[in-house]
């Protein structure tokens, strides 16, 4: 303990975070109530409840095929990305070579990057093949940026993962390969789900290379929902906001699951973790 | 190495074809810089995005450092609690989030409803579309970003060192201010750092909540892409600022440690 419980600075410290909390999560929780709103305009706290603007949501097409859409690309960047991502990860971290430093800034430096030159570079680089308004624009555009992430997470695995089993599965006859599928990979498979997940979310949630690469036919859910918040508020926002905010929270739970389930696999196994 | 033929290709390529794009038009020049540094109103933009940033930086290191502190000196259940309370904000929707603000500080919005209900104000305050609802925005949506690294940070501070400064007589004051907070210092400018770096190429809060004083650099590029066509100008200033956020990147980075700004404790 840094400080006595009874120190005078504590309650304060208390109250101060407290708010400090409340500024980042009542914005959400107000979104959540005023999507169940009866009325045509946002009113808070709503005077008439209804589930009117879910209906609208669900009823539409115009509303139902953009989050189609962006499923589809999610799906697809989470695959390649997840795929990029433990490879790179794999390599940088047990590989031993020159210029590796380098080639990590390289690698997770998209995390940094302002996503609106990416969105340009990539635009005058697809017009000249006619992908702008593709799919696979998307696709690809999608995993530049959520494969630093799977690169993060998958290399902090790494590196708390005891490079000595690879050495010994390697030093009783088993190949490069087969280390890696049967000793590696096991051992930061939590890691490359939660990787995983979050470049899916990465995806379905992103907005500024679908506005600037989308076209008609490529409308994902962000970028309609831009183009119809840009106008104006229409309260069907809401009831799409609350479901988005649903999303991460079962990808957060999803993640601690297979987190936890891992660990207790592992102790029971009375292998060493990680202590993560 | 698949994956640095896909980055080669997808990445660095079209960031290479935009370095090209802002020499020649069609022979080499310079024009699309010297473009950038002669009108007043784009030298403003540039203004405008360091003011906000600065700003930002500063507010989410007030709000987030006693936030990350608190963390550190409670129990593992409340602090399990505590990070959750950020996380789920954290990976809640950019545009959601700032749709919330919009729903909130709005000309129509909940605090003018209610403030109009209250009789406090007899007509709607402008709470966003300057610079006020840009920098809340901004704040909510990058504050986490501060206080992950600082909890990075603080987490592994030996605490016994502030027991031992405790017992030597120092009061709870005293062993903060000398003990802990010089410790907890590259924590600090990891926050800061990549605070700063995504406050500069940050696009969607200030096109959404910003108004026409609060053109930002990201807002100009869309502004002289998408309606001025003028693909040269826009790719000088993309590199322009790339090369701004590209070179604090690799200068903290080699200083800090890249560990410290891409943080695994998000996850």
């Amino acid at each position: 303990m840094i400080e006595t419980p009874r120190s005078p600075a504590r309650p304060l410290l208390w109250a101060y975070c407290s708010l400090t909390l409340a500024f980042l999560c009542t914005p959400i929780l107000i979104v959540v109530v005023v999507s169940f709103n009866a009325s045509e305009f946002i009113q808070f706290p709503p005077r008439a409840w209804s589930l009117r603007w879910y209906e609208n949501y669900f009823g539409s097409r115009q509303w139902v095929e953009p989050t189609l859409l962006s499923l589809r690309i999610a799906f697809v960047t989470m695959v390649l990305s997840t795929l990029l991502g433990a490879a790179a990860a794999i390599g940088l971290t047990r590989g031993r070579f020159r210029g590796r430093r380098p080639l990590e800034f390289f690698f997770v430096s998209p995390m940094v990057m302002p996503t609106i030159v990416l969105a340009i570079g990539l635009y005058l680089l697809f017009a000249r093949f006619r992908l702008v308004g593709q799919p696979l624009a998307l696709y690809l555009a999608h995993t530049v940026v959520a494969t630093p992430l799977v690169i993060v997470i998958v290399s902090a695995a790494l590196k708390t993962t005891d490079s000595a089993i690879e050495l010994a599965a390697r030093s009783l006859g088993a190949g490069y390969f087969r280390t890696l599928w049967h000793v590696t990979l096991p051992a930061i498979l939590p890691s490359v789900v939660s990787g995983a997940a979050f470049a899916f979310l990465l995806s379905f949630d992103e907005v500024v290379l679908a506005i600037f690469l989308g076209g008609p036919a490529t409308t994902t859910l962000p970028k309609r929902m831009w183009e119809s918040v840009r106008y104006e508020i229409d309260p069907t926002l809401t009831a799409i906001s609350t479901l988005l905010v649903i999303v991460p929270i079962v990808i957060l739970c999803v993640v601690a699951v297979v987190r936890r389930s891992f660990a207790g696999a592992a102790s029971t196994a009375s292998r060493p973790t990680d202590g993560e | 190495m698949g994956s640095l033929a896909f980055f080669l290709a997808i990445y660095l390529y079209p960031l290479t074809r935009l370095l090209v794009w802002s020499f020649f038009s069609p022979g080499f020049t310079l024009e699309h810089y010297a473009k950038l540094f002669a009108e007043p109103a784009y030298m403003q933009a540039l203004r405008n995005t360091a003011e906000i940033s600065v700003w930002v930086t500063a507010l989410s290191l007030a709000l987030g450092y006693p936030l990350a502190y608190l963390m550190t000196v409670v129990s593992g259940r409340v602090r399990t609690l505590l990070i959750v309370l950020v996380l789920v904000p954290f990976w809640t929707s950019v545009l959601v989030r700032t749709f919330a603000w919009m729903v909130i500080l709005g000309k129509r919005g909940i605090i003018n409803q209610l403030l109009m209900g209250w009789g406090v104000i007899d007509k709607p305050v402008a709470l966003i579309y300057n610079m006020l609802g840009v920098q809340i925005g901004m704040v909510h949506v990058l504050l986490p970003f501060m206080v992950f690294p600082l909890l990075n940070v603080m987490t592994r501070i030996d605490t016994s060192l502030v027991t031992a400064a405790r017992s030597l007589g120092a009061s709870p004051r005293q062993a903060f201010l000398r003990i802990f907070l010089p410790l907890s210092l590259p924590g600090v400018s990891a926050g800061c750092v990549l605070v700063f770096l995504l406050a500069v190429g940050f696009y969607i809060t200030p096109a959404l909540l910003g108004g026409e004083g609060q053109v930002t650099f990201t807002t100009l590029i869309e502004l002289v892409v998408r309606d001025l066509l003028d693909w040269n100008f826009g790719a000088s200033l993309g590199v322009f600022l790339l090369t701004i956020v590209g070179t604090l990147f690799v200068l903290f980075s080699t200083l800090l440690g890249l560990e410290r700004l891409t943080g695994d404790t998000r996850a």
